[in-house]
């Protein structure tokens, strides 16, 4: 045993700083029983890895791990990114006052999650008019529901409409979802470059190997849209 | 105007530099993260959830503006925390499944490997059983590529302490590989 061989180990992971690596290396050109240990650990270690990929390899093989990947994670982006869109947005508006939430905003959000899922191979993440500063998010699985919270008014002055957030997975993946996150116009340009009521359709699509493949922006008119909606 | 696709605007795009870097990372460590956890005795679904689960941590730690430093670290740490908490699981299963997943490997090599194989795997088996369960995952971590200072992040002990544990490990393993 030589002062050398209790960092033999830490040698051979590289977790040397650069002087010591030298001594050792310069060491083990003329030692034998160093050379000889060493061998011994790297055998041990590609021993071990070896023994690692045995395990995984037979507890995957039958199981055919199926990466929900792409489509799951991607699910997973969406809603993130979705989220975070809203978040990140500019506000000029006032803070509403926390914790007031329209009755038949709740009743609307409650009353689409219940639609039955559109084209089950469309991965639908629908945001509409996400100009709102606040927004309460209520998590059940695999679905986001985002209902933005209402100005308190004076009593007698209607209430001001504010535009409702609502954030849909569906549970069946398909290998390309395509994502579909409706913004308002004012919230991307500068204030009246954009007609009142005019939001985008941002598209996204997600490739196979789970990159970002395609980007763009659709203008539609939203208040045209909400209009449509029962 | 409507169909036409115009230019993103900046808020999107970064977004989208954020997926972009997770699902890279997703590609390139779903693999190592799973081989560590089943490793750790969890199943491949189980596993396959955690690794998934980790990911969409991620995505929203990014997203919220969390630290770029050290990704890979993180992951194990958030993959590493949630495999102990079913640590009453995996203890209990630990040393059943790699018994039993072995013998079935050796069963399924061919003639000329079987004597090799089975005589490398059941010393290996043996050995393993002998690490403790900080040896384990010191060694489980390093076979999944982190350094000496991500480990020590992703279970939360010294470096030094990390580099001890490894080689006394290690040497324990080369005595058990050598008889």
């Amino acid at each position: 045993m030589c002062d050398f061989s209790g960092r033999l180990i830490a040698w051979m992971d590289r977790e040397l700083l650069e002087r010591e690596r030298e001594e050792i290396q310069r060491h083990l050109a003329g030692c034998p029983e160093c050379r000889e240990q060493l061998a011994a650990y790297e055998k041990a270690s590609r021993a071990f890895d070896a023994y690692c990929e045995a395990v995984f390899t037979e507890e995957t093989r039958h199981k055919a791990l199926r990466w929900r990947s792409v489509a799951g994670f991607a699910a997973g982006i969406a809603a993130t990114a979705a989220i975070a869109v809203l978040l990140t947005l500019p506000t000029t508006r006032t803070a509403p006052v926390q914790g007031v939430t329209p009755p038949e905003a709740m009743e609307n959000a409650a009353a689409r999650t219940t639609d039955p899922p559109r084209v089950p191979t469309q991965l639908d993440v629908a945001v509409e008019a996400a100009h709102t500063p606040a927004i309460q998010l209520k998590r059940a699985p695999r679905q986001y529901i985002a209902t933005p919270l209402r100005t308190r008014t004076e009593k007698g002055v209607p209430r001001q409409r504010l535009p409702q957030v609502q954030i849909q997975t569906l549970t069946s993946f398909p290998i390309e979802p395509s994502i579909e996150i409706a913004i308002p116009g004012d919230a991307v340009f500068p204030p009246g470059a954009v007609p009142p009521g005019m939001s985008f359709t941002a598209d996204l699509t997600i490739s196979a190997d789970g990159l970002p493949e395609q980007l763009g922006l659709r203008p539609r008119f939203a208040a045209f849209e909400r209009t449509n909606q029962p | 105007m409507s169909g036409e696709s115009v230019r993103l605007a900046r808020p999107l795009t970064r977004l989208a530099t954020d997926a972009y870097e997770t699902t890279t990372l997703y590609h390139d460590l779903r693999k190592p993260l799973a081989r560590y956890l089943i490793c750790l005795g969890l199943s491949a679904d189980e596993a396959q959830d955690v690794v998934q689960d980790a990911f969409v941590s991620l995505h929203r730690h990014l997203a919220v503006g969390g630290s770029h430093g050290n990704i890979r670290s993180w992951l194990f740490r958030v993959a590493h925390n949630a495999a102990r908490n079913q640590q009453k699981k995996y203890e209990r299963r630990f040393s059943a499944t790699l018994g039993a997943e072995l013998d079935s490997i050796v069963h399924e090599a061919t003639p000329e490997h079987v004597l090799l194989e089975k005589e490398k795997l059941q010393r290996l088996r043996g050995a393993v059983r002998l690490l403790t369960e900080p040896e384990r995952e010191c060694l489980l971590l390093r076979a999944g590529g982190l350094r000496y200072r991500e480990i020590s992040e992703v279970l939360g002990i010294a470096i030094s302490t990390v580099g001890d544990t490894v080689e006394r490990a290690i040497k324990k393993l080369a005595e058990k590989c050598d008889v």
